[in-house]
């Protein structure tokens, strides 16, 4: 059997190509491929070389539109047996080719060729062409009248030309020959044998009959030539006459030759065009042809030679002539048929050309899965002949199944698919749709799979190829461990290793092989260096970088690029980088990577190896890291790996469609998950971009990184170091604030920043920062801090609750000597610098208090004191605003009613000793005046010591708060809640004296201030303003408003008598300058005496007073029958009229009959009470009579003077 | 009893979901991946044919060695049951099929199996064998 027939296979004329001389392989590759191209010479170009020297027997020789065929055979090939069967199976021409350079003699080059001739006893015309001569060799005369053919040097275009004259005038000779030989005496004394003619000595019975087959057999060479000489018209003439006789004399074999010849020359003359009909004739004329070759069988000699190969060939032919999709069913019967003969093919060498035309024919049929059976089964046949050249070819075929089998080599698909592959993203795999991932592992037969690996990896190893080996064994441990055994896989990964020491240490494989590796993870950048997108328009660039407003998902940034949930990562140019890349070795033994490191295919990029070594059924986490080396867009597809002697590239892209389709359960296995590896989600891989290098602040606290200890409320400055580590200068820097506690932030240095920029690179700048210890919360969350709040709550507390400084910079605007383009901005940079604060539990508060006080006035006593007292007030008020003061402050030593303190409870329940200094200040901004305001006992001290664990109480007088007008506003509050009527009027101003009262409240309490201190350098202050807000909610009326009268007694200046009085400086100026001298009251005297009744409000008081004193027993010393105190004046039921603001003065005189201590009360019901001072007064009903009670003054009353 | 015969059900995704040797000859692993290549071979002919006939019976629509290809071509989700025998007890493999058929239905009516995926039940795996021996 021969390759490749097909019907038009019989008008072909072969001609060897043979190198004569010594001459390069690749040369003569070279020269015969220029010879290739001429297989088709038409009748009419020859026509010049063609000289009619008889007349030629192809009368019908179609001039203008025919032409002939060759088919060149490289090589040599051995006389076929069949030759006389059939013509075209002769080698009709010879064409040596040869390189003159290496070959200088040339008469010995044609002797050569004349000698390599000799075996080819059919070939007809002979031509030697030689190659670049010499000019020496052109010259030479001697080679003139042989074969040998000279081609000078030329180009290529020339030389074709130059061949294609040759090949005319070589298919011109061939014609004349072919003309010569139908010519020879009829042809008739020949006798054309082929092997199926017994060889036995012919009876006479025999030689009969073989004569009269010669004639037809005659006629069917006749018509085989005529085809070759490309007369189609004469050929069928011939064949006709043949097949009358062939039939005649039953030549069943020849019968079928000639029919073979006639469709032939049917189709030639056809030229090619294919109608139904044709086909038709075509079919039924091989149907035939085949039915022939089959009669010709004959039982005899079936063991030494058989018709049989015919007949599959013409099978073949037939199959090749009908290849189409639509008669696929025809074509497959047929191919079924001769595959079924090849059983009794006796040549193993025709059941393999039998195979290959078969797969080859399916393969152009587009059945793909039957072309890769038959291949394999070619394949089995050259792996059966067992040495190494039919290894490789068994190694070959192999491979061409692989598409098939799904099995192919990464080599082969990137080959043919290489456009295919490379068009979508890289990331965007993460949505590949369903039906993709389910054809992903279409055809799974992993039977047959691994059926086909393991002989390509057979075929290999046989072959010698370790690379081939390898690639095989790789597949098949990857692909199919799941159901290799323990020991196949050992096996396997021997194969790998003894074709890895063959191979030349630094082999590629397209193919990888194990470890599955998967990424795990891209680790963010760090705080510390964190990339920020600057933006342009704005001052404060890093605003807008992330995405900002309530919603999650805006329908505005729906429409751009890039922003489709898709991860951007941002890497410098520079800065090493990481990737978490997960590996898995799910089979029974070792594995140890040599060494492992990101693959970039962009050369922009050094990735740092690592080696890695993988126990049996294990998966390892490791970080692969490397450094960006230039600008742009980065992709990492997957890694470079050097395992098994071998290096691979591993896709990730791979592995996730693996685990995709283990979680579908179409692969047989989840490499991590049997690994005992926890579930990942899938990792997109984010869009890496690659920027020039940026500035890179380092920061450090001076004096240690470590917490900054402090108690609550402790103030302490902190130094915080920034250096910049990059390469380029810092030009803007901005510092904020984020997290918890931002307010214990109390001071950040901007201007040191800013003063120092541009930062260059390496320079350094300290920035103070001032810090104020938060008060821990009594209701911490945290519950551990909460129980063990002395010992360890600082450092929970700290982790959490530290606010941290921001700081964004950036580099300058744009790269040295690149033109300023604002939509290529280098990003800026945001530094994290968390303040690590550790608030250790300080003083504590306990609760404030208001505690309230009646100080009886001691007159006698305090005369003098109060003299100086209140000149040195005088003097403080001359030049200040005290005026309002004056009006209604009292001197304390007299101001006995309803004095208020804010007692304040702290403890210290640390181990150090804390002091505590309030201070109170004053309207008038003299601060530390507390200790003159509190002149009584409890504030004679500035500072009050703590010890630790102990509790101490802190007093704090309130008296200078008072308002100085009781005004209607400030108790409308009040007012609202008693009545209809008072509502109406006050409404209005409800809200703004509802904001004044707090405000003043606010004030009030703003000027309270406790510090402390402890050590040397710890000092604070205690934030409890919540606390005495608390404090004095209840009762911050009393304490902020006065009473709307107050009143008061003195002596009658006309006596010259002490007198008492309230608060009156500018006539105390006067009288206690003259009154200094007397100091008493004295017993059975007159005593004149005055009662000054002020008005805190706005408007006119109409009242009606009265005065009443009481001995120290408390008994009315007025009335009674034990009245002691004898009076002149009106003492009961005065009507007096107060004037706002003012103080009206009433006379009396009063006669003390006992030595000793009287209490003088004043008391007034006010007639006609407005809202306000019902109000102040709390009274229920509107009738209600308001009765306003002074505080009581006590006199001394001496018994003699 | 066939003496040998290797039963596949393969999806609409060409992926076999079901394997099974039903013949009386002695198991040999050689032959088996000889039987599912001509399985394998044998989907080209009848992708082509399944559709130029409306039967879901194609007996012996191809043959390697002796043995010939019959294949079911269920309606719905093109599943094709193929059976690679050596007999030709055309009545028997047809109620075979059929029978099989019934089985695969029953098995997709579960709800927790996916169509396509590998049939891993060893209740159908029972009554192929038993109905192979009854048929074959």
């Amino acid at each position: 059997m021969e390759p490749d027939v097909s019907i038009e296979t019989s008008c072909m004329i072969r001609v060897a190509v043979i190198p004569i001389g010594p001459i390069p392989t690749q040369l003569f590759r070279d020269y015969s491929s220029m010879l290739l191209p001429h297989h088709t010479v038409s009748l009419s170009s020859i026509s010049s070389f063609y000289t009619e020297h008889q007349k030629s027997p192809f009368s019908h020789q179609p001039w203008d539109s025919g032409s002939l065929h060759f088919k060149f055979l490289l090589g040599s090939s051995p006389p076929s047996p069949w030759d006389d069967f059939q013509s075209h199976r002769k080698i009709l021409s010879v064409i040596g080719i040869s390189h003159c350079p290496s070959s200088p003699d040339l008469h010995s080059l044609s002797d050569l060729f004349a000698s390599a001739c000799k075996p080819y006893s059919s070939s007809l015309v002979h031509r030697c062409f030689a190659f670049s001569p010499g000019d020496s060799q052109l010259e030479d005369e001697t080679h003139k009248g042989t074969n040998l053919i000279l081609f000078p040097p030329a180009d290529r275009q020339t030389q074709e030309f130059h061949l294609l004259t040759m090949m005319q005038d070589l298919a011109a000779s061939l014609l004349m020959e072919f003309e010569k030989w139908v010519l020879r005496p009829e042809s008739g004394g020949t006798i054309f044998k082929t092997p199926l003619d017994s060889q036995a000595t012919l009876s006479s019975e025999e030689v009969i009959k073989a004569k009269k087959r010669r004639l037809g057999r005659a006629q069917k060479t006749i018509g085989d030539y005529s085809l070759l000489a490309g007369s189609p018209v004469d050929a069928n003439a011939h064949y006709a006459t043949a097949l009358e006789l062939a039939r005649l004399t039953g030549d069943f074999f020849w019968y079928a030759g000639a029919m073979e010849g006639s469709v032939c020359a049917l189709l030639i003359d056809r030229m090619g065009q294919k109608d139904p009909l044709l086909e038709d004739e075509v079919k039924y004329r091989y149907n035939s042809v085949i039915l022939h070759y089959r009669k010709s069988f004959i039982q005899d000699n079936a063991q030494r030679v058989s018709p049989l190969s015919f007949e599959l060939e013409a099978t073949l032919k037939l199959a090749r002539f009908l290849c189409r999709r639509e008669l696929a069913k025809d074509v497959v019967e047929l191919l079924t048929t001769a595959a079924e003969g090849g059983k009794s093919l006796i040549d193993a060498s025709d059941r393999l050309i039998l195979y290959i035309e078969i797969a080859r024919l399916f393969g152009s049929l587009g059945y793909h899965r039957k072309a890769a059976f038959f291949s394999r089964q070619v394949a089995q046949l050259y792996l059966q002949q067992g040495n190494r050249l039919a290894a490789i070819s068994a190694m070959q075929v192999l491979a061409m199944t692989t598409k098939a089998y799904r099995v192919q080599s990464r080599a082969s698909i990137e080959h043919t698919s290489s456009k295919k592959e490379t068009g979508p993203a890289p990331h965007d795999f993460g949505k590949v749709h369903q039906n993709l991932i389910v054809s992903l592992f279409e055809s799974q037969w992993s039977t047959l799979q691994m059926v086909v690996l393991r002989e390509i990896l057979l075929s290999a190893v046989r072959a010698g190829d370790p690379l081939a080996a390898w690639s095989a064994a790789a597949r098949l441990l990857r692909s199919y461990y799941p159901l290799i055994t323990p020991a196949g896989q050992n096996g396997l990964a021997s194969a790998l290793a003894n074709s890895a020491e063959r191979l030349p240490s630094g082999t590629r494989c397209a193919d990888p092989a194990l470890p599955f590796i998967r990424l795990h993870s891209f680790p963010l950048h760090p705080s510390q260096v964190d990339i920020v997108k600057r933006n342009p328009g704005r001052e404060d660039w890093w605003a807008g970088s992330a995405p900002s407003g309530p919603f999650i998902y805006t329908p505005f940034s729906k429409g751009e690029p890039n922003q489709s949930g898709k991860q951007e990562l941002v890497w410098v140019v520079g800065e090493p980088v990481q990737v978490f890349v997960e590996l898995a070795n799910p089979c029974g033994f070792d594995v140890f990577v040599d060494s492992i490191y990101l693959s970039v295919h962009s050369q922009s990029f050094d990735a740092f190896p690592i080696s890695v070594s993988l126990p049996a059924n294990s998966s390892k986490v490791i970080t692969l890291s490397g450094i960006p080396t230039k600008v742009g867009p980065l992709s990492i597809p997957g890694c470079i790996v050097h395992c098994f002697g071998v290096i691979t590239e591993h896709f990730f892209k791979d592995v996730d469609n693996l685990l995709l389709g283990a979680a579908q359960g179409l692969v047989l296995s989840d490499p991590f998950r049997c690994c005992g590896s926890a579930k990942l989600k899938n990792v997109a891989v984010p869009a890496i971009s690659v920027v020039p290098s940026l500035p890179l602040l380092v920061s450090h606290v001076v004096g240690g990184d470590g917490a900054v200890t402090l108690y609550e409320g402790e103030i302490r400055d902190v130094c915080i170091s920034l250096a910049n580590a990059g390469t380029v200068p810092v030009e803007q820097a901005h510092i904020s604030l984020s997290g918890k506690n931002q307010d214990s932030v109390i001071s950040i240095s901007y201007e040191t920043l800013q003063s120092s920029l541009p930062l260059k690179p390496g320079a350094q700048v300290t920035i103070p920062i001032t810090l104020k210890a938060w008060q821990l919360s009594s209701v911490d969350p945290d519950p551990v801090s909460g129980k063990n709040v002395s010992a360890g709550s600082g450092r929970q507390v700290k982790d959490r609750s530290s606010p941290m400084l921001l700081i964004h910079y950036a580099g300058p605007m744009t790269n040295s000597g690149e033109p300023a383009d604002v939509s290529v901005l280098p990003p800026g940079r945001r530094l994290v610098i968390p303040l690590n604060i550790c608030v250790l539990q300080g003083m504590s508060f306990i609760k404030a208090r208001l505690l309230s006080m009646e100080i009886p006035a001691h007159v006698g006593d305090s005369r003098q004191k109060m003299a100086q007292l209140e000149s040195e007030s005088t003097q403080l008020a001359t030049g200040s605003e005290r005026q309002a003061d004056r009006f209604m402050k009292i001197d304390p030593y007299r101001g006995s009613w309803g004095l208020r303190f804010l007692e304040l409870e702290l403890s210290n329940p640390t181990d150090v000793v804390f002091e505590i200094g309030v201070s109170v200040q004053l309207e008038n901004s003299e601060s530390q005046d507390s200790s003159v305001d509190c002149s009584g006992t409890e504030f004679g001290y500035p500072k009050t010591r703590i010890d630790r664990d102990y509790t101490a109480r802190v007093l704090i007088p309130l008296e200078h708060f008072k308002l100085p007008v009781l005004d209607g506003a400030f108790i409308v509050k009040d007012s609202h809640v008693n009545g209809t009527a008072t509502s109406r009027s006050s409404s209005f101003s409800e809200k703004n004296t509802k904001a004044e009262l707090n405000a003043s409240i606010k004030t009030l309490i703003s000027r309270i201030k406790v510090r402390w201190q402890s050590g040397r350098n710890s000092s604070g202050e205690l934030n409890i303003k919540d606390a005495i807000q608390a404090a004095l909610q209840s009762s911050v009326m009393d304490v902020l408003l006065p009473d709307p009268l107050t009143f008061g007694f003195r002596l009658a200046k006309n006596n010259l008598e002490h007198e008492v009085k309230r608060d009156s400086v500018e006539e105390s100026d006067t009288q206690l300058q003259s009154s200094v001298h007397s100091s008493k009251v004295v017993a059975h005297n007159m005593t004149p005496m005055e009662v000054l009744v002020r008005n805190n409000t706005k408007e006119v008081i109409r009242i009606s007073l009265s005065i009443t004193c009481r001995d120290v027993a408390g008994q009315n010393c007025f009335e009674g029958e034990k009245a002691t105190v004898l009076w002149t004046g009106v003492l009961n039921g005065i009507n007096m009229e107060v004037p706002p603001l003012q103080e009206v003065k009433h006379s009396f005189s009063l006669y003390f009959l006992v030595p000793g201590e009287y209490t003088l009360l004043a008391a007034a019901v006010i007639d006609d009470a407005n809202e306000i001072l019902r109000a102040r007064a709390k009274s229920n009903t509107s009738d209600e009579p308001i009765f306003c009670r002074g505080a009581p003054f006590h006199v001394q009353v001496s018994g003699t003077v | 009893m066939a003496s040998t015969a290797c039963f596949m059900i393969v999806s609409k995704n060409d992926i076999p979901i079901y394997e099974a040797e039903v013949g009386a000859a002695p198991r040999k692993e050689e032959a088996a991946h000889q039987h599912q290549f001509i399985l394998h071979a044998a989907l080209d002919i009848v992708q082509d044919l399944a559709w130029t006939t409306s039967a879901m019976f194609l007996k012996g629509i191809d043959r390697f060695n002796d043995l010939v290809v019959s294949v079911y071509v269920t309606a719905g989700l093109h599943t094709r049951l193929m059976l690679l025998h050596d007999s030709r007890n055309d009545d028997g493999i047809k109620s075979f099929f059929q029978e099989v058929h019934e089985l695969y239905i029953k098995t997709l009516l579960n709800p927790l199996y996916l169509p396509g995926s590998r049939i891993t039940s060893s209740h159908f795996d029972t009554k192929v064998r038993a109905l192979a021996r009854k048929y074959l």
